[in-house]
């Protein structure tokens, strides 16, 4: 399957500075439809219609979560973009924001209609402060147009934290607190920001707001499986010719996105990100790209059959490790345990219950951390361990061997001095 | 509020709604492990000793924070459950850099009881650098000895809910959080008083007073 | 002047953003600067401190004139960012997490920044720079 650019249509296309450009292409066409024709209920149920899930990483159907929030009854509601891509090996959130800030900003404004938002907020993560402006600038510019009536969008900047891309992290950043996850339920739709009903969305969900408001849910829903409807955005890195950001119908396999796209070959591994994730082995590179199977916010990153498996996991781990807010035990103490595992390995001096610790570890984290950070962190871990497990199985001997051989050295020399 | 059916270890209960899974499961005689809990507060799922099993749940569940509802299907000691208590308390001791065998007052720490019934040992986990912080002798009510903490943060929140307190805060983040006062500096006497509140509620010896000489 | 300072307005929704200001005026956060963040929004200075010591791009303490944040992350790694980081060691002498004696550059390593197309990238202050080389890091250090 070729390209198909929906979401990423205009990227190029218009100049993220002139919303005129954006205008000609057909922008806000949507929205008008939407303002104009269509009740609120109306925007909810075409959005249900359409399939289209969640695009930030866990995949949930974006128009049940906007029917909670519009029948929560509520003074305030808020909704939130969220533009934190903190996930290694993700940029297309970076790619849309510097391209067509005008779609995004549509899609904001439909949902703002559709559940009856008053507040909207752009997440965006520091390190991304070089777009601030040029969105405000946007915002700006929408707002001269007459689209803005009924919201006010504003961009909260981060300040260094992955975890605060997580949407309970994030709503206590926004709060002014530490950026760390909160238990759910409640959810944030019933009780979200500053205790009113919140949606967060990812970038890439809104995006395709406007489509399908323009297009009609059966015309998205015809694209994509049973369960992922629509295109989804990759960012592809590492060992291809041709790293970027590519859209693919969902269903395409990882073969076509990695080696007929990005152009990798010689492939050992290829790691899809996130909790949702999985570290996919060469042989199946086949694997379809859905809901159903494996996929995140669609950070893929390959491994050509130079790199070290363990290299991998311990560089993930240092990460999540890094990034983990540290307020449940399993995640903050886990990542820690395994980063000294892994270190050891890396370095040739493993031990014998390295894996089975591992193992316990991974499957406490899974199953116990508060947050998608600390069950994230077991999916690297688990997948390698379940393709590659020769590998740490054979540097646990490496590394056996060593310590005896070098033990007996040690020996020899001491007896030599005597 | 009504009422609803919740099955907790095979126990056929009807409880009220809006209560959580430790709440019902503790008026019904069912015992879950906790180490961040206080009762009558609002819960912050920290700690996650209290996890439980809940038929068709990816994941365990904090029983703190948890509300029922209704039809739910509950394990609170499944081999499952009690298998990932293990690990979490066995980390906790894993950072707990604390002199607990020679402690007197061992019987007394919550952490100690807790790995003496699922009987953790000494943990198998290593880490890097551990969490070691002198103990700290400045306050005449309070004799502070970090290395012993495990971020329950218990005495934050109890310190925060007495009017004019709220002198503890957790700093850092990761594995290397702490709670701090002030400027993470000595816990100054000017604003702490003899309350003990936060040596009341400290699950381990990270917290106590002063011995008297 | 006045204008910015008075707008470190009470409470706790004002506080990250008027973090954020101290820092951009100060270039890092110390105990006064906290201290009147915390007299001004009424939340205590153990809490500030709880909050700014959480978040990777609150610096504490003084760093250069422009922070170089090289990324570490995987993505960089494989495309031998070790090699940049080294450049920038050699160019400026200092390793990560130091000043140059002037003031001018910090170098730090930091996670992903979002620029895994471009690896290895790094940021200076607010500029990306992607497909970073040795070469290319000497030249980029000689325009600033
Ligand atoms: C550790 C962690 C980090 C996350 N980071 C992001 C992020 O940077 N951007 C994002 O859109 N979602 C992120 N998510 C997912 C959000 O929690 C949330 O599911 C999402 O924003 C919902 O939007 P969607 O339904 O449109 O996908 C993260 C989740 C976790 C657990
Ligand atoms: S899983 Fe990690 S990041 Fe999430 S709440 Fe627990 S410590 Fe924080
Ligand atoms: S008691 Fe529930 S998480 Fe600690």
């Amino acid at each position: 399957m070729p390209e198909k650019r929906i979401v990423l249509g205009n990227c190029g296309a218009t100049d993220p500075n002139d919303i005129e450009t954006y205008l000609g292409k057909g922008g806000f066409k949507g929205f008008i439809k939407a303002r104009d024709r269509l009740k609120p209920g109306d925007i909810v149920d075409q959005v249900k219609k359409s399939g289209l899930s969640g695009r930030g990483g866990a995949g949930f159907p974006c128009g049940l979560k906007w029917e909670l929030a519009r029948n929560a009854k509520a003074k305030m509601k808020y909704l939130i973009c969220n533009a934190d891509e903190g996930e290694v090996g993700t940029f297309k959130d970076r790619y849309i924001l510097s391209h067509d800030p005008f779609g995004l900003i549509e899609g904001i404004c439909i949902a703002g209609l559709a559940i009856g938002a008053r507040q909207a907020y752009i997440y965006l993560r520091a390190e991304y402060h070089f777009l601030n402006d040029p969105l405000c600038r946007a915002i700006a510019q929408v707002k001269e147009k007459g689209f803005l009536k009924h919201l006010d969008i504003q961009v909260f900047e981060g300040a260094g934290s992955y975890v605060c891309g997580e949407e309970s992290a994030l709503m206590d950043s926004i709060e002014g607190k530490r950026g760390e996850a909160r238990y759910r339920p409640p959810y944030p739709q019933a009780r979200g920001l500053w205790g009113q009903p919140t949606i967060i969305n990812n970038v890439e969900t809104l995006m395709n707001i406007p489509h399908i408001i323009a297009n009609g849910a059966a015309w998205f829903s015809a694209m994509g499986t049973a369960k992922s409807k629509g295109t989804k955005v990759f960012s592809v890195s590492g060992d291809v010719s041709k790293p970027g950001v590519y859209e693919l119908e969902m269903g395409s396999s990882l073969k076509e996105l990695v080696m007929d796209l990005a152009g990798a070959v010689d492939i050992k591994a290829v790691q899809v990100g996130g909790r949702h994730g999985n570290i996919i082995p060469g042989h199946m590179i086949d694997i379809v790209l859905s809901y159903e199977t494996c996929l995140g916010p669609g950070a893929v990153v390959v491994f050509n059959s130079k790199r070290d498996i363990i290299d991998i996991v311990h560089n993930n781990m240092h990460f999540l490790n890094d990034e983990s807010c540290g307020k449940c035990t399993p995640c903050r103490e886990g990542t820690e345990v395994m980063l000294e595992i892994l270190g050891r390995l890396r370095g040739v001096e493993g031990a014998a219950g390295d894996i089975d610790a591992l193992e316990d570890l991974a499957q406490t984290m899974a199953l116990a951390s508060l947050c998608g950070l600390g069950q994230e962190a077991a999916v690297p871990v688990l997948d390698s361990l379940k393709y590659f497990r020769a590998e740490y199985v054979n540097r646990i001997e490496q590394s056996l061997f060593l310590r005896s051989y070098l033990g007996e050295e040690l020996s020899k020399s001491k007896e030599g001095e005597r | 509020m009504g009422n609803v059916n919740v099955n907790i270890d095979g126990k056929k209960l009807r409880v009220r709604e809006g209560v959580t899974i430790l709440e019902a499961a503790e008026a019904n005689g069912i015992k879950i492990p906790t180490l961040c809990h206080i009762k009558d507060q609002v819960p912050t799922g920290i700690c996650r000793v209290c996890v439980v099993e809940l038929e068709r749940s990816r994941t365990l569940v904090g029983s703190c924070h948890t509300p029922v509802s209704e039809g739910m299907v509950i394990h609170t000691h499944s081999p499952k459950v009690t298998a990932v208590r293990r690990v979490i308390v066995e980390l906790m001791l894993t950072a707990h850099t604390g002199d607990c065998v020679n402690d007197t007052n061992a019987e007394n720490c919550v952490l100690h009881n807790l790995a003496s019934d699922y009987e953790v040992g000494a943990p198998r986990f290593n880490v890097k650098v551990p969490r070691f912080y002198p103990a700290e002798d400045s306050n005449p009510y309070v004799r502070r000895n970090l290395s012993k903490c495990i971020l329950c943060r218990k005495c934050v929140r109890v310190c925060a809910s007495i009017p004019g307190k709220n002198i503890l805060s957790v700093g850092y983040r990761g594995f290397r959080s702490k709670i701090v006062a002030g400027f993470d500096e000595a816990l100054l006497s000017e604003k702490c008083r003899d309350c003990g509140k936060c040596i009341e509620h400290c699950p381990t010896g990270a917290l106590s007073a002063p011995v008297k000489v | 002047m006045t204008k910015e300072t008075s707008s470190i307005t009470s409470g706790r929704a004002e506080l990250l953003p008027a973090l954020k200001r101290e820092l951009k005026k100060n270039g890092c956060l110390t105990r006064e600067i906290m201290d009147t963040v915390a007299g001004r929004s009424g939340l205590p200075l153990n809490e500030i401190y709880g909050v700014a010591t959480f978040y990777a791009y609150l610096p504490l303490a003084p760093l250069g004139q422009y922070v170089i944040k090289v990324c570490r992350c995987l993505p960089c790694d494989m495309k031998d960012a070790q090699a940049v980081i080294g450049g920038i060691k050699q160019e400026l002498g200092i390793a990560p997490g130091e000043t140059t004696a002037d003031g001018k550059f910090s170098l730090e390593l930091v996670n992903c920044i979002g620029a895994c197309d471009q690896a290895p990238a790094m940021l200076i202050n607010a500029k990306l720079y992607g497909n970073l080389t040795p070469q290319r890091i000497v030249e980029i250090l000689k325009s600033y």
